[in-house]
């Protein structure tokens, strides 16, 4: 017997099958968790992107504008 | 499926969905070619990554939120009624997940909707995820080199996953409520995905501003010169040839367009379930693409990046009636509306001082929404739907639907996101950075990566007998 399906056998008419997935119920659960994950990993990027932009804005500031503004190879 | 001739129906059907899905792909392989051959080098992994995320993070959120909007959203909801129930669109629905369209074990599903939706559920949800891919990534290249790629994701997803859903809801559905209301028809969605991308773009852009340098004190516009023509080139016939899958899905392939009386007539429809054939619009796409690439041509003076992109505007110019079109005019309508676009985008840019690095606003938001104006003249007094009081297609009608998706549900929304955006800070990237290569971080952790590398192959050598500066 499937503990975790809803198929116990292939034979017989397929036309009977409703949803053929594991866990059927639980896809409200899977979905907060799923929209969870999207939201922190939002978070976590906005977050990390004002860091990294931070942390590269004040070692620029210690050079030259040569040195920033790059070469012909750069801009071509 | 009830008998043979339904279930061969409605497996083509779900084959002939998969097929366009794959050739969409074409499209955004295309667009981030393209992007990255419009970059600066100091900027070409940056524009790349920025394109690409949008696979993902418009994926998961069109499943989250955007399938259901477009089959809720039909009425308004507040216009001519009230929220749609469509229970198969929601994420956690059985019918998102394999089915055999069986005894539904959810209470809000009937029998006909697993026998409906079971097969196509998943094909139709992919196909207009394409789509949402496509209407994010026109976004992308419009903001290259100085948006912030947190900024840029979180429009990417609301333009992606809601805006152009809901013009699709509203003007790209057999019941949405401006095709009942206003008689609106924009059968290759030159209007609903094209003009709210467009227009949306150019709403960002009056936020960013320009990339520095793009204008001189003066205020002429000096040109950024192709990184990569190639790249541009191959990117831009990558679109074309995703496109064909583009039309492809904005048809039905096959259906009994009148069930009703009895007798059985099988034909392509619109996503309006007006019938056409697959035949007229393969001409149709082709004059299209062909006229807008000569009119470009004409008007570049055969500058390869218009000239390609005019291509494109002469299909977007002609999508809203490429139905019904015959060849001839199709080749008139797009020959316009890629002039118009093309004095446009160089009007707007001397005038506003907007920069969109690859004239997105022009091919996508001013062709699709002019040949959304010009399909009212066209096929004025053309039924707009199947249904018996079928509200006729008219200049008026379309006016009203082009201002509906060109500024309320492509500029107005992408602007208040914009300026939020801007407000807090993190809508573009610092101005040191943005000279200085959005790229140079990753690159100097590359040179440190290749300098330890090199050290360690040198000190291998010495290990196993080399000496140091020449052979043992």
């Amino acid at each position: 017997m499937n503990l975790i399906g809803t198929v116990d056998s292939w034979a017989g008419n397929p036309l009977e099958v409703g949803p053929m997935y594991p866990w059927v119920g639980l896809e409200v659960g899977f979905f907060l968790v799923s929209l969870a994950l999207w939201i922190g990993w939002m978070v976590w990027l906005l977050k990390t992107e004002g860091t990294a932009y931070l942390h590269e804005v004040q070692r620029l500031k210690q050079r030259d504008v040569s040195d920033v503004v790059g070469g012909e190879d750069d801009i071509y | 499926m009830g008998n043979q001739l339904e279930a061969i129906t409605v497996i083509f059907t779900e084959f002939y969905y998969w097929v366009t899905v794959v050739l969409m792909f074409l499209i955004h392989v295309g667009f981030c070619l393209y992007e990255v051959g419009v970059s600066r080098r100091k900027n070409m992994l940056h524009t790349l990554m920025k394109n690409a995320m949008i696979v993902p993070l418009v994926t998961v959120t069109f499943f989250f939120f955007g399938w259901w909007i477009y089959f809720a959203f039909q009425n308004g909801p507040g216009i001519t009624g009230g929220l749609k129930e469509a229970p198969w669109s929601l994420p956690w629905n059985e019918l998102m997940g394999p089915h055999m369209g069986g005894q539904p074990r959810d209470d809000g599903l009937t029998v006909a909707d697993t026998a409906t939706w079971a097969r196509l559920n998943g094909v139709f949800w992919a196909a207009f995820l394409l789509f949402s891919w496509t209407a994010a990534s026109v976004l992308s290249g419009a903001v290259i080199e100085r948006i912030r790629s947190g900024a840029f994701w979180v429009i990417a997803v609301f333009v992606g996953s809601v805006t152009w859903v809901i013009a699709a809801a509203w003007g790209w559905s057999d019941a949405g409520w401006m095709v009942h209301t206003l008689g609106y028809h924009d059968a290759y969605a030159g209007g609903v995905v094209h003009g709210v991308a467009g227009a949306s773009a150019l709403a960002v852009l009056v936020h960013l501003g320009p990339r520095i340098g793009r204008f001189a004190p003066d205020g002429s516009a000096r040109t950024f010169p192709l990184q990569n023509p190639w790249l541009v080139a191959i990117g831009l016939f990558l679109i074309f040839t995703g496109f064909w899958g583009f039309y492809a899905a904005c048809n039905v392939p096959i259906l009994d367009i009148d069930p009703e009386d009895g007798r059985l007539f099988f034909s392509a429809t619109t996503i309006y379930l007006t019938p056409t054939t697959l035949s007229a619009v393969t001409v149709n796409l082709l004059m299209a693409l062909a006229s807008g690439m000569l009119m470009a041509f004409f008007l570049s003076k055969g500058d390869p990046f218009w000239t390609f992109s005019g291509g494109l505007g002469g299909i977007i110019g002609a999508s809203a009636g490429n139905d019904l079109y015959h060849p001839m005019q199709v080749l008139l309508v797009a020959a316009v509306i890629v002039f118009c676009a093309f004095k446009l985008h160089y009007w707007v840019e001397r005038r506003f001082k907007i920069d969109d690095a690859v004239g997105a606003i022009a091919v996508h938001g001013y062709c699709g929404t002019l040949g959304v104006v010009a399909a009212g003249f066209i096929l004025w007094g053309y039924p707009s739907s199947p249904a018996a009081d079928s509200v006729a297609i008219t200049p008026w009608g379309q006016l009203i639907g082009a201002v509906i998706v060109f500024w309320i549900l492509g500029f107005a929304p992408a602007y208040v996101v914009g300026g939020i955006l801007k407000r807090v800070g993190i809508l573009r990237i610092p101005v040191e950075v943005e000279i200085a290569g959005l790229d140079r971080h990753t690159r100097r952790e590359e040179r440190q990566q290749s300098q330890a590398i090199r050290t360690a192959e040198r000190e291998h050598l010495i290990r196993i007998g080399w000496k140091d500066g020449g052979e043992s």
